[in-house]
């Protein structure tokens, strides 16, 4: 996972890249005939020095390699705090991912 | 009635002082399945807030890089991944997105933590035309929501 984060103002932009084929139930049933084989992105949080940042439940409806832009109150991060990234997909899978801020 | 005033005050009080508690991780697909199943955005937004009376104010909601037709109707060129921008200034415990185009409704579902600025951009993929729509749970107890119907000239849940 890409992890690019800015602090500007107080605010630290994040955005991020998931490479992830974020395949729905119909795609599955078309290619394989199995909708079981559907995998895509369940869960995505960040955080930042412990602290959480970030938290979304996700479901197949977000794009391929879906791109996620949030931002958070920079009062107690500072520039090179690390923004550390996790996903969790329906098979289980996890990726990671960190970027420092900027 | 000043005893039952003052008991309502305590039971407030005693809510908000627990609230603080309750930002951390929650996995709203093990806590409420049946969103995530729901097939119409109404039992999707039923079956995650118990009710789908929403006020249609607060929260900004922009599909980015698309054309806007006559009126408010706004054409996605790729269905595969079509940039949705929302934000609210409301004091938020929860963001939810939804949309009707697919063949289940919900997107995605946010917690709101303590450092959050609860502005948000996602891509998201429609196979045919409908609308999205974005709720925020304020720390009111009240829903807010903000809709945008997209067309959408190539699907994006085709293979």
């Amino acid at each position: 996972m890409k992890v690019k984060a800015k602090l500007k103002k107080g605010v630290v932009k994040v955005k991020a890249m998931a490479k992830h084929n974020m395949i729905t139930y119909n795609q599955a049933e078309k290619k394989t005939g199995n909708k079981d084989d559907a995998n895509f992105i369940t869960h995505v949080s960040a955080t930042c020095n412990g602290e959480t940042v970030l938290d979304m439940s996700t479901s197949q409806f977000l794009s391929k390699n879906p791109i996620l832009k949030f931002q958070f109150k920079g009062e107690i991060f500072k520039k090179g705090d690390k923004v550390l990234m996790t996903w969790v997909d329906r098979k289980g899978k996890t990726g990671k991912g960190k970027g420092k801020i900027k | 009635m000043q005893r039952r005033q003052f008991l309502s005050l305590t039971v407030g009080a005693l809510a908000l002082a627990v609230a603080p508690a309750s930002v951390r991780a929650e996995d709203y697909r093990k806590l409420k399945p049946a969103v995530w199943s729901a097939h119409k955005m109404d039992m999707a937004i039923k079956a995650m807030y118990g009710t789908t009376a929403t006020i249609e104010e607060g929260v900004k909601l922009k599909a980015a890089n698309v054309a806007f037709d006559s009126g408010k109707m706004a054409t996605a060129a790729n269905g595969g991944a079509i940039p949705l921008d929302f934000s609210t200034k409301i004091p938020a415990k929860t963001i939810a997105v939804f949309q009707d185009a697919n063949p289940e409704a919900a997107v995605c579902v946010y917690t709101v933590g303590k450092y959050d600025m609860t502005t948000y951009s996602i891509k998201i993929k429609m196979g045919n035309p409908g609308s999205v729509k974005v709720i925020v749970e304020g720390q009111d107890g009240k829903l807010y929501s903000a809709t945008q119907k997209l067309n959408v000239a190539k699907g994006g849940c085709e293979g």
